[in-house]
């Protein structure tokens, strides 16, 4: 009988080691949330065209455990993606329309001046029991795709970013968070780094500097054709 | 363990604390003579480094430290700047010298939002507090915990002061602390903490206060 009760009140402590063993050494799953600044930048007059493909929108990575001692990861970002890119693509842009499907000549883009379609080329992270340096950290590479209303390409190009979360940032004495808010605070760095990134250099990038400069093209040739009119209705008389 | 016993053995360990050796550097020239009156400063980390940032948690205590001796100067939250200047602070396009500022100049809604800011000074801290080793040995069983553990930290950290009117460097203030903590433990931890960190804010901030505040 008092063996029986010896048990019973060791029961709690028998559940959260348990739950501990299995959270050490299971799978993690982190859900990238967080909230992203409008970009304080001049915006292009001109309204352009987003499409998010399926596999942007549910962006995600899983890393299997490599040894018993590490955990499996299942990082998901691709809510946090569209969150920052809506934000981005609309303060550098006076109007931005998100697609439902990518235009092509048979269902043109309506409405817009061109169309950009981002693309996740890959991501990585690493975290301190694989680098022995205690920083979370998050690395990826995009690749903006510019397509004109027929889906025609106009061009691309590549753009990298990179985040980090000290591991004394949160794991510090007001901290005490776990590894998983460890990934999503790096998560977080490297969007905000990728969207820094975009606004401080697309303008620079081939693709859309060919763009810009054929928008401009286009509205001296209207102000000529605006000055020319006169002339071409005398002609008609 | 009896309760009369235990209450004043963790108040004296409380106020004992460990120790802490701290030393501040400073060097300032065109300091305002009356302050900076109605003008705004900002408090900004470096986060650039390849291995550590510049804790947001430490930006904050030095510029609650600051309003709090002396509540005429208005530090603006680094959260909020950085927010609403975004990308322009960020660690890839932060200016890392003040000349730099001037490649502001062709982004006419920064330079208003800046304006509105009121900004007088912004002010750069670059360091972090890092734990220097650990000693010792602490077994928790079901019965408790018992041995003894320490462990050293130690924080740098450096203050550049730029004048934002001027766009240029006008001071340094660098901060060095250290201090070991202490863990014994009988059935519970009784740890001796050494506020390295919060000596390091405490000195930084008062030397910014003496550069910002015409009361000091």
């Amino acid at each position: 009988m008092a063996l029986l009760s010896v048990c019973r009140n060791l029961i709690p402590y028998l559940v959260v080691l348990t739950s501990l063993f299995l959270s050490s050494c299971g799978s993690k799953q982190v859900v990238v949330q967080g909230e992203f600044p409008t970009p304080l930048t001049e915006k292009i007059n001109q309204t352009v065209g987003v499409y998010y493909e399926a596999e942007f929108k549910s962006h995600e990575i899983f890393d299997e455990a490599k040894s018993r001692g590490q955990s499996d990861w299942h990082i998901k970002t691709g809510e946090a993606q569209i969150k920052l890119w809506d934000m981005i693509f609309s303060g550098v842009f006076s109007e931005t329309l998100t697609l439902s499907e990518r235009p092509s000549r048979e269902s043109p883009a309506k409405t817009v001046s061109m169309v950009i379609i981002p693309h996740i080329e890959e991501l990585q992270y690493a975290i301190p029991s694989h680098t022995q340096v205690k920083v979370y950290e998050i690395w990826m590479r995009y690749r903006f795709e510019l397509v004109n209303v027929l889906g025609e390409p106009l061009g691309d190009w590549e753009m990298t970013a990179y985040g980090k979360t000290p591991q004394n940032l949160v794991m510090g004495i007001e901290g005490g968070q776990s590894k998983e808010d460890a990934i999503n605070l790096a998560a977080i760095m490297a969007l905000r780094d990728a969207g820094a990134h975009f606004v401080t250099t697309f303008r620079r990038t081939e693709p859309v500097s060919l763009w810009l400069e054929g928008l401009t093209s286009q509205e001296s040739d209207s102000e000529e054709n605006t000055f020319s009119q006169p002339k071409s209705n005398e002609v008609s008389q | 363990m009896n309760i009369r016993i235990l209450m004043p053995l963790l108040l004296s360990i409380n106020i004992l604390g460990g120790c802490v050796t701290s030393r501040v550097d400073e060097m300032v020239f065109n300091e305002p003579q009356i302050g900076i009156g109605e003008d705004t400063a900002v408090i900004l980390g470096r986060r650039h480094g390849s291995d550590y940032a510049t804790e947001p948690d430490f930006v904050q205590c030095v510029g609650s430290h600051i309003m709090r001796k002396d509540p005429t100067i208005t530090i603006i939250p680094e959260s909020y700047f950085l927010d609403n200047l975004y990308p322009w602070f960020e660690p890839r396009t932060a200016p890392l010298e003040p000349e730099n500022l001037q490649r502001f100049a062709q982004e006419r809604v920064l330079l208003q939002k800046l304006e509105s800011l009121d900004l007088a000074y912004m002010i750069w801290i670059d360091g972090s507090t890092k734990n220097t080793g650990s000693d010792g040995s602490l077994s928790c069983s079901l019965h408790g915990c018992f041995g003894f553990a320490t462990w050293g930290n130690e924080a740098n950290y450096e203050a550049t002061i730029w004048d934002f009117t001027a766009l240029a460097e006008v001071g340094k203030v660098n901060t060095e602390s250290s201090g070991q903590t202490y863990m014994p433990s009988i059935f519970i931890p009784l740890p001796i903490h050494a506020p390295v960190k919060g000596a390091a804010c405490d000195g930084i901030g008062d030397q910014l206060l003496e550069f910002l505040s015409g009361k000091f």
